[in-house]
């Protein structure tokens, strides 16, 4: 099997679950206490794609969250394959963040395999995002999923989906 | 100026006490060339060289570039926090890590509190929204309320002008009831008088019944949503029932009466007949309590399948602009206000019903000339000359034909001793009891072939006494005979049941029906 190392960002506003969300895919973990990123943090994890023959070594960059890049969160970027979205189901402003930060990181870098997830489902009292809404961001992300760094729910569907867009974009680049 | 060397000693010195540099070189295939410094605070302590770095330090992946790189804060995998420089040289790339524990940790414990304070901001903005969102669903919740309270306080209202308009209908059929009753109490009355003042009186009797039904049916407390009952029924008889009832008022006041029908006029129709007999009664009963002398008359002709009735007066008449006033409820022409007693309510139902025939009326009058309201509406003749349930006494073909015994049960000894005397002349043997504890015990003892059950009986009501009945193995019919109205549910506990007044003929015939099936 081909291993390959992929360097994907997971970026988003503040306090979406980004980290939340890299250590549950990493470690099946979750806290509920809510701890500041500042600058990046760096994690890998491997998982297996074998339709496509592929044993992937993600390096996950877990950006500190922000709502506009700057030179520094530029730099983090540099080199990424791929993007992890993610916004906050009870905070719809953070979906534009989302929005707004794909395409600043499309325009510098070009455009990349990404996906959305909207974080936050188990939620449920405080979920703030309609039917009609999801299918908006569908239409600008491609890939959207409505996780829960708390449940799980979702999580690995979304990573592993973004790492087979990863796998496949090398392919087409190599043809 | 140049530095002395003990001043950059110092400095340096202090750098290095501080960031705790490490420094190694990699090839373009992240492998060690070199290592500088102490990799135990780095995690890198003891790399072989030759050792793929990636394993060790997977945030070099991305960062070797042709240009001198700075990545500041980078949390490694071994918990460390360094600023990562990276600087190209010839085919190899120097690395440099420096620590920045210190400085990310002080960073952190003020950005926690500027995230925590905008997210605090954040759900106070979304829980103002709500509170803004809950204050318009207040608003709005009220708005339907008030809306809802208005409906209310109009169906109210309606149903109280309603009751008020019943109640004067009321008293038309109730004083001919007390005038006849009167008469027939009167020392010198003769059976002729006694006969025909006991036919008004049962006149007036069903008319009164047909009200309360009316009252009683909750689909008519609407006055918007009364249905049109249409049946086959004779026209003369009707005519010859008002007469007889608004002749003997009109006499008392010296007026003459007369009745005058179209010889046009078809005697069997097809029509709501409860309709028309209320308007004609609420025309004529006006006639005679506005008319001090001369003459009420009651004019009837048809053509082209419509009935005009038209009912003239010698009253004082209706100005032209009271003319539509009087038509609305409550309010009478203005030479009559304080003259007269009652609710003001006659022509307004009166149009109503008119209008339900698909009919009209109209006014013609002048102070002082009289009165002359005339009904029109569309009146059928009826194909078929036998009125629709036409009323007779109980006949021998409803009679018993073998020994039954009927179980009575009322608390109304009139209504008691008329059933037992109709029950005992059509053969049936009886036991009577005025209440439904009695009526559950004489049952078990004596095992009627029927039960006759009033439902507002004392110590247990007729649906509770049937339920004991059926639990006691009673296994005969069980009938009920009530002035209420019985729910499904409570219809479920009998084999039949009958609004009072039920026509005797056909209580007589269901009870023979139900008796005698047990055999057959």
């Amino acid at each position: 099997m081909t291993v390959v190392t992929s360097k994907v960002c997971i970026v988003g506003d503040f306090a979406v679950g980004k980290t939340s969300v890299v250590e549950r895919f990493v470690n099946s973990q979750f806290s509920d206490k809510y701890l500041t990123t500042i600058g990046v943090k760096v994690d890998t994890k491997e998982i297996d794609l074998p339709q496509r023959g592929v044993q992937q070594k993600l390096i996950l960059w877990d950006v500190a969250g922000t709502d506009r890049f700057g030179d520094t969160e530029f730099a983090y970027l540099r080199g990424a394959s791929g993007y992890v979205f993610v916004a906050d189901g009870t905070r719809p402003l953070t979906m534009g963040t989302a929005t707004s930060l794909r395409d600043r990181a499309f325009e510098h870098y070009g455009v990349k395999p990404a996906v959305l997830l909207v974080n936050k489902h188990d939620l449920t009292g405080a979920w703030d995002v309609s039917e009609q809404r999801l299918k908006g961001l569908q239409a600008q992300f491609g890939s959207v999923f409505v996780t829960s760094a708390k449940t799980g729910a979702h999580v690995d569907d979304a990573l592993t989906h973004l790492a087979e867009l990863i796998v496949d974009r090398a392919i087409a680049d190599q043809q | 100026m140049s530095l002395p060397t003990s001043v950059i000693e110092h400095l340096q010195s202090d750098f290095v006490a501080e960031s705790r540099p490490v420094c190694f070189l990699v090839d373009n295939e992240y492998r060690l060339v070199d290592f500088w410094g102490d990799g135990e605070w780095s995690g890198l302590a003891d790399v072989p060289v030759g050792a793929d770095m990636l394993e060790h330090a997977p945030y070099l992946f991305g960062t070797l570039g042709r240009n001198p790189q700075k990545l500041n804060y980078v949390s490694t995998t071994s918990g460390a926090v360094v600023h990562l420089l990276t600087m190209p040289h010839e085919n190899y790339h120097y690395v440099i890590l420096l620590d920045a524990g210190q400085a990310h940790d002080f960073l952190q414990e003020k950005q926690q509190s500027w995230n925590e304070l905008r997210l605090m901001h954040s759900s106070q903005q979304t829980l103002v929204a709500r509170q803004r969102d809950l204050i318009t669903e207040l608003v709005e919740a009220k708005a339907e309320l008030d809306h809802h309270r208005r409906d209310i306080e109009r169906s109210s209202a309606g149903k109280s002008r309603f009751i008020a308009m019943m109640s004067h209908e009321f008293r038309t059929p109730l004083a001919s009831i007390i005038n006849y009753a009167d008469l027939a109490l009167e020392p010198d009355s003769g059976p002729t008088e006694m006969h025909k003042s006991i036919e008004a009186i049962a006149r007036s009797g069903r008319h009164l019944t047909s009200l309360v039904e009316a009252i009683l049916d909750e689909a008519r407390l609407d006055a918007g949503q009364v249905q049109l009952r249409e049946r086959n029924f004779d026209l003369f008889e009707l005519l010859d029932d008002l007469a007889a009832m608004m002749a003997p008022l009109a006499a008392e006041k010296g007026l003459s009466f007369a009745t005058l029908v179209d010889p046009d006029v078809p005697c069997h129709v097809r029509a709501d007949d409860v309709c028309l007999r209320q308007i004609l009664i609420n025309l004529l009963g006006n006639a005679v309590k506005y008319t001090e002398e001369g003459s009420i008359r009651l004019y009837v002709t048809y053509n082209d399948g419509r009935l005009v009735a038209t009912v003239s007066d010698t009253g004082p008449g209706i100005s032209v602009k009271d003319q539509e006033r009087v038509f609305r409820a409550f309010e009478r022409g203005s030479d009559r206000v304080g003259t007269r007693t009652g609710a003001g309510l006659g022509l307004t139902i009166t149009l109503q019903l008119a209008k339900l025939m698909r009919g009209e009326i109209s006014l013609d009058s002048l102070p002082g000339q009289g009165c002359t309201v005339s009904l029109h509406a569309p009146v059928a003749v009826a194909q078929d000359s036998t009125p629709d349930d036409a009323l007779s006494p109980p006949d021998e073909a409803s009679y018993a034909t073998q020994q039954k015994t009927v179980l009575l049960c009322d608390d109304d000894e009139d209504m008691l001793a008329l059933l037992e005397h109709y029950l005992h002349r059509a053969g049936y043997a009886i036991v009577t009891v005025s209440s439904g504890t009695e009526a559950v015990a004489k049952a078990v003892t004596f095992q009627p072939d029927i039960v006759l059950m009033d439902i507002n009986v004392p110590g247990m009501s007729g649906v509770d006494a049937a339920a004991a009945l059926r639990d006691r193995n009673y296994a005969g019919p069980i009938v009920a005979l009530t002035a209420s109205k019985l729910s499904d549910a409570e219809k479920n506990s009998f084999t039949r049941c009958f609004r009072k007044p039920a026509p005797m003929q056909q209580l007589l015939f269901e009870i023979k029906q139900l008796t005698h099936s047990l055999d057959s």
